[in-house]
């Protein structure tokens, strides 16, 4: 595959200055939205303009993080259903609902049902490379993103699955080269994606540590598609990882201004705890486990993030596991298995917590958060020369992350040999 | 002026594949057959139906059937039918976006294209068509973004430098839109020579040398211009634009038979109005006024066709009505309703010829400005803006720019090149009955 320099990042982050920025100011889901209304009404009694409908709600959901949108496209799936029943294209927007609600085995079944009848449609490969990464299928998702590179050379939808399985993969300059690929063939009026694309990039810098270059990225981002969520989201982390927390609770409070989430709930507690307003995060928290705990059971739930409170905040271990032991039930991708990990040694059961970050490690990811619970783990069970490596990976990963004042301190409690490994006098 | 109306439909034709001619009308009729024996065969196969809409297309621009286009739409709708959402879908969708631009509704082929490109197929071929509408809606710095886009990093060499080739023939005629003749007969000349290399199909390469002709024509280049067609005819003789590009040539050296011969064997193959209302001038030249007006009915019957011809044509009848002094009210409405989608300098240079000939002089010299802003070097731009100023008193600037046409060319055009020589006679005239008067005065 070829390798772009990534000194394209500095072109990626230049202004618009095409003319082909939107016309106007409705987003590239609102646009499509109009396009496909007006299409019913020039074309009632066929299914394709219905299937463009709720294509264009599920892209809402994304510019907008309202799920509602869902239930609009299911309804509007439902004419085109009555109209052409079981239409490839209305399955495919409804594979792209099951996706968008994390129902990840159903449209894993789906996906695989539609590619044996046509085994030609590029983006059902694609749909059985999301379902597979959400269910930790990693070796299903690079066979199907395999595919789709194959069949259509440098296509945009391949080259972000492509970029996620790098990344999965440990493989970040790889990640990078083909989210540039594909920001590179997006149009500037896709204003959305290539937002979500910039926050992608960002997201991968900050994980290696890059938090001026993840900056730049998110600056793009925002001025590309102004008060995206996601872009603000992960800003806000950016601003934590640089201890600035005021700012982290500033930019989560405006993300919070549109429907927040019960991950975005948690995420500004956290920056209120950290910047010591402490009833307000206290409020905050409160907030959260009451928006996250109803979801507990859904397949769109909050539980990665009930798992850190329930360890962290409430000190309520058994509570934790519980969450994580449904959760892995369901899904076994690198986060799930990493929280499992942490919910087994929040409850002292050192030896599964270890086999369980294994597997997730074992898949070649490599996050600073992910080698320091690795490494506590190993330090439980005594074996402080794995401890020492996968923390002394941690900080070499990134120095900044938010666990690396844990990981120091981690290091220090190991003996002074394994120590010295740390220190890298080998 | 050829060139300048029927710019993009060449391009599209550059695009999506060889333009027509007689023994290509028989292969396409060949290829539609065979398409819809698949379609036939596969009725729920999205890509046959998109091949037939593509050939549909093809035999359109052959044809100027209007009836082709539409069928065209129904078999591209009906592959869009079948798929929408995939990367697969933008072949269909591109070709969506061509009907739209064939059918000058640009707003409608630049949000195609864009929703093409929105599918992330890997392939910049939407790119093309994206640049075109914004050319043709007056938005060039887009137009030339849009252009730059056309390259890949995927598929063969030839692949490769066959997006060079639809990047270099575009770039061209922005080069020439900026001011840039010579530049623009650069990218021209260097799109031929691609198009040799890449032993592209004969009639894309005559498309290319006829192009070539075009501009050198209008830089004044008129042997050079001529080699051009000559060129383009033989490698694909009887090409219908080649034959009236030679036809102009014809014209400016004073070679009538010719050129009516030429400008006929090109209206028997496709019937533009254009080419009707060339011949016409030509008649209406050698004095042969029955003849003229002949071709000028011909140009009002071809252009009121049908619903999609008046669309086409809007501009071309707005401004073959403006020359010939001809129901000039209808002249400005249509010139005014064509501005309404298409906003480039030549819908201005029309709209400017329509109101000066209606007698609206101050809105004739805002419209020429528009038309002239972008620094063409086009001797028919800078004949009507010398008209108009002239017209309203301002003649400095009415001889400036009559000598700017005559300099490029002083065969610009068969019957207004001796207009513009006439009226710069004319004002060098009053300008001397001017200072003889103001010296009188002082005297």
């Amino acid at each position: 595959m070829k390798t772009l320099g990534w000194s394209v990042l500095s072109l990626l982050v230049a202004p618009i200055v095409c003319a082909q920025a939107p016309r106007n100011t409705a987003t590239p889901a609102q646009q499509k939205i109009s396009w496909a209304e007006g299409s019913i009404k020039a074309r009632p009694d066929h299914s394709q303009p219905y299937n463009d409908l709720a294509v264009a709600y599920v892209q809402r959901v994304r510019e907008t993080a309202d799920t509602g949108y869902y239930d609009q496209a299911e309804t509007v799936l439902q004419k085109s259903f009555e109209i052409t029943p079981d239409n490839l294209e209305g399955q495919k927007a409804r594979l792209m609902i099951l996706l968008g609600r994390g129902e990840f085995g159903q449209a894993l079944g789906l996906a695989k049902a539609l590619n044996k009848k046509t085994p030609d449609d590029v983006l059902l490969y694609g749909f059985i490379a999301d379902a597979a990464i959400g269910l930790g299928d990693y070796g299903d998702a690079e066979e199907a993103a395999q595919w789709m590179l194959d069949m259509r050379p440098g296509n945009v939808p391949a080259l972000l699955r492509g970029a996620a399985l790098r990344r999965l993969y440990g493989d970040a300059r790889g990640a990078k080269d083909f989210f540039a690929q594909a920001y590179q063939q997006m149009a500037p009026t896709q204003t959305e994606e290539r937002a979500w694309t910039l926050t992608q990039m960002a997201d991968l810098q900050r994980s290696i540590g890059d938090l001026a270059g993840a900056e730049k990225l998110l600056h793009s981002a925002l001025q590309q598609f102004p008060g995206y969520y996601a872009a603000l989201e992960e800003s806000a982390r950016v601003q934590t990882m640089r201890q600035r927390y005021s700012e982290a609770v500033d930019l989560l409070h405006q993300r919070s201004l549109k429907l927040p989430t019960a991950a975005s709930r948690y995420a500004l507690a956290q920056a209120l705890e950290r910047s010591g307003q402490t009833t307000e995060a206290r409020l905050a928290y409160a907030d959260f486990a009451a928006t996250a705990r109803p979801l507990i059971s859904a397949s769109d739930n909050a539980n990665e993030e009930l798992i850190s409170y329930y360890l962290d905040r409430e000190h309520n271990p058994a509570e934790a596991l519980r969450i994580a032991q449904l959760e892995i039930t369901r899904r076994h991708d690198v986060n799930t298995l990493d929280a499992y990990a942490w919910a087994l040694f929040g409850n002292e059961r050192y030896e599964e917590a270890q086999k369980q970050i294994a597997i997730s490690l074992a898949v070649g990811v490599r996050e600073a958060r992910m080698f320091y619970h690795a490494g506590v783990i190993a330090a439980k069970l005594h074996d402080d020369r794995s401890a020492a490596r996968y923390l002394n990976q941690s900080l070499e990963l990134d120095r900044s992350s938010e666990s690396a004042a844990a990981v120091r301190e981690a290091l220090q409690n190991l003996a002074p040999e394994s120590a010295a490994i740390a220190r890298g006098d080998k | 002026m050829i060139q300048k109306i029927l710019f993009p439909l060449f391009l599209i034709a550059c695009l999506t594949g060889p333009p027509p001619l007689r023994a290509q009308q028989n292969a396409t009729d060949h290829l539609v057959r065979n398409v819809q024996a698949g379609v036939k065969r596969y009725p729920e196969d999205y890509a046959g139906y998109a091949a037939l809409g593509a050939a549909y297309l093809q035999k359109g621009r052959e044809t100027a059937d209007a009836a082709d286009y539409e069928l065209a739409k129904s078999a591209l709708e009906k592959s869009l039918d079948r798929l929408s959402n995939d990367p697969a879908a933008a072949f269909a969708m591109t070709q969506m976006a061509v009907v739209c631009m064939v059918e000058h509704r640009f707003d409608d082929a630049l949000s195609w294209a864009q929703r093409a490109l929105a599918l992330g197929s890997g392939d910049p071929s939407p790119w093309a068509i994206a640049g075109d509408a914004l050319a043709d809606m007056g938005d060039y710095n887009g137009a030339s973004e849009a252009y730059s886009r056309l390259e890949s990093s995927y598929g063969s060499e030839d692949e490769k430098l066959a997006f060079s080739y639809q990047r270099d023939s575009r770039m061209s005629f922005l080069r020439f839109v900026a001011g840039d003749t010579q530049g623009a007969i650069q990218f021209m000349s260097s799109a031929v020579r691609t198009a040799i290399e890449t032993h592209m199909p004969a009639e894309n390469i005559a498309w290319s040398q006829y192009q070539l002709g075009e501009e050198l024509f209008l830089a004044g280049e008129t042997n050079a211009a001529e080699k051009a067609y000559l060129a383009s005819l033989d490698e694909c003789p009887n090409y219908y634009r080649a034959l009236a590009g030679l036809a102009k040539v014809r014209a400016s050296q004073n070679r009538y038979a010719d050129a009516v011969k030429l400008y006929k064997e090109a209206i028997a193959r496709v019937p533009y109005p254009e080419y009707a209302a060339s011949l016409g001038d030509v008649y209406f030249k050698l004095g042969q006024l029955a003849d003229a007006k002949k071709q000028f009915d011909l140009v009002e019957f071809i252009g009121y066709l049908s619903q999609v011809n008046q669309q086409i044509h809007n501009r071309d009848l707005a401004l073959f009505y403006a020359d010939h002094d001809l129901k000039l009210r209808e002249s400005l409405s249509l010139a005014r309703k064509e501005l309404e989608v298409r906003r480039d300098i030549y819908t201005w240079d029309v709209l400017a010829w329509s109101l000066f000939k209606n007698d609206k002089l101050q809105e004739a010299s805002e419209a020429i400005a528009h038309a002239l802003q972008q620094g063409t070097n086009d001797p028919q731009l800078f004949f009507h803006a010398g008209m108009i100023y002239e017209k309203t008193g301002d003649s400095a600037k009415a001889r400036s720019y009559l000598q700017r046409a005559l300099d490029i060319n002083p065969h610009f055009h068969i019957l207004y090149s001796s207009t513009a020589s006439k009226t710069l006679a004319r004002l060098a005239q009053k300008e001397i009955v001017v200072s003889q008067q103001a010296a009188s005065s002082v005297h």
